[in-house]
């Protein structure tokens, strides 16, 4: 099992005002400290118009993530497909590939603001359209590993029958998890592959690693409040317990309930459990000091990474 | 007059990246760079990485987005860069409007950008407000092309070169800035300080 670290978003939120050329210049500081401690890869994420400047341009970000490593991986969990000209999204990957052989990965979704559909002169009602028409262009015009961010069986097994890896939002309980994934593995193995291996699956995971009772509580209280930016966001997924908009404090509790904090070692019998190639450790809270989140990046990689490639 | 140097033409990005360290290094104002449809802040965003000082002018093909999608290409771009992004943009006026308006902050159809630009506005030109020279032959090429662009009031000037752009910036930064360039300290700096 590999570990990767995310989302990071470069937001300057209400709760944790900053400039944004301090996020930026994080970014390339955090990707090189990710590195340095042996973690696989770093993944970034899309909005659009979000009053915190919530990173509208992943495919930028990442050539800075990549030009300033040399063996980090980063991703995009998930570029907003329908949003975008697939072409150019393929361009822009090619791009990566040539420059970064082996590094990139695609994590593309379907989007779920309305308002970001109309700032594109789109539609809400077009996306599933244009997220089926998008991934038909990359599929021939780019052969950069590509993961589908998905919130629903249906959006897990149009996937697997395409043949593309998961990357699932970590907001879910583990019986969620367990069902996307089979539903994915089940729509694969239909769909008759050429492949025998099935596409793999990476999970976002919220966690952190702490020693005492109160930092375990001072981070669950980042996870909960790290979600409020999806509250803002209107984010609600179908059958999955998840609902920002309707269901907030319900769904805070959820996703406390998935969070995993404690000793590496902790977290690691807890990863044990899923059946995933990658767990990316949802980190990129806008609440912990600097220092806190430097000091998990490290953590995650001397302590929890080389448990995690045991499985 | 400022002058960019211009990597649009090197196929080879890591030789790219080494010539916009170089120009970096020896004060060139900027470099212009590109990329297929998509890929160009990609690429400038890697140039921009790689430096500290220098501008990135990016050339983008303004007809194969969406003016919003084109306008925060470049807002993060010109956060990543610290403030250093200028664009070239190849599209019909109303696209260059609306993308000009978004990276000045405006509102443009109910659209703000945001993140916003770091600068206060990112400039947009098009391709035919920037001249372009070639050099081949030595100083002696460069400084009669640097004098005639420079006397006839450009703001920019791109240069595209197979030469040394220790060169270029010893012989045509100076040149470029002033009517009154001492040619002959160049000169000889030249023989002090042989460019190979």
């Amino acid at each position: 099992m590999d570990i990767g670290i995310g989302l990071w978003c470069l937001q300057s939120t209400a709760t944790n005002p900053r400039s944004f050329g301090r996020a930026y210049q994080e970014l390339t500081e955090d990707a090189q400290l990710a590195e340095q401690h042996g973690i696989h890869s770093l993944w970034l994420s899309e909005h659009h118009g979000y009053y915190d400047g919530y990173c509208p341009a992943l495919m930028p970000a990442a050539s800075a993530a990549l030009t300033a490593t040399e063996t980090l991986q980063v991703g995009t969990g998930v570029l907003l497909l329908p949003l975008h000209e697939p072409q150019r999204v393929a361009n822009a990957a090619n791009h990566l590939n040539q420059q970064f052989p082996e590094r990139f990965h695609l994590g593309v979704g379907m989007g779920y603001r309305p308002i970001e559909f109309e700032m594109k002169d789109r539609h809400m009602s077009q996306r599933l359209k244009l997220m089926t028409s998008g991934l038909d262009t990359l599929s021939t015009k780019t052969e950069t590993p590509t993961w589908i961010g998905i919130s629903s069986e249906q959006a897990a097994e149009r996937a697997g029958r395409r043949g593309l890896g998961l990357f699932i939002s970590g907001a879910f309980s583990k019986e969620v998890v367990n069902k996307l994934i089979a539903a994915h593995r089940a729509a694969w193995e239909k769909s008759e592959p050429n492949d025998t291996s099935p596409p793999p699956v990476g999970l976002l995971r919220n966690l952190w690693i702490v020693d005492t009772e109160d930092e375990q509580r001072q981070a669950l209280n980042w996870v909960r409040s790290s979600y409020l930016v999806y509250a803002g966001l209107g984010w609600g997924a179908d059958n999955t317990g998840v609902d920002f908009v309707s269901e907030i404090e319900t769904s805070m509790n959820e996703v406390e309930k998935s969070a995993t904090v404690g000793s590496a070692e902790q977290i690691a019998e807890d990863l044990s459990g899923y059946d995933v190639d990658l767990v990316v450790c949802r980190i990129g809270y806008d609440q912990p000091p600097r220092s806190a989140l430097t000091d998990v990046i490290e953590r995650i990689g001397s302590e929890l990474a080389p448990l995690a490639r045991e499985f | 007059m400022r002058l960019l140097l211009d990597l649009r033409q090197i196929t080879d990005h890591v030789e790219r990246q080494r010539l916009a360290v170089q120009a970096d290094t020896h004060g060139i104002w900027g470099v212009v760079v590109t990329g297929p449809p998509g890929a160009e802040t990609v690429e400038a965003s890697a140039i921009a990485t790689a430096t500290d000082h220098i501008t990135i002018a990016v050339d983008i093909d303004g007809e194969a987005a969406h003016p919003t999608t084109i306008a925060e290409e470049v807002a993060v771009l010109d956060q990543l860069s610290q403030r250093r992004t200028m664009v070239i943009l190849r599209a019909g006026n109303e696209t260059r409007n609306t993308v000009t308006a978004l990276l000045k902050g405006l509102p443009k159809e109910g659209v703000i950008l945001s993140p916003p630009p770091a600068q206060a506005a990112v400039a947009v030109y098009g391709p035919e407000d920037i001249p372009r020279i070639e050099i081949s032959q030595g100083p002696e090429q460069l400084a009669e092309l640097i004098d005639q662009h420079r006397d006839a009031n450009e703001q920019f000037l791109v240069v595209a070169t197979n030469r040394s752009v220790k060169e270029l910036a010893r012989h045509a930064i100076g040149r470029a800035a002033s009517a009154d360039f001492p040619q002959m300290v160049a000169n000889m700096a030249d023989q002090i300080d042989p460019i190979n």
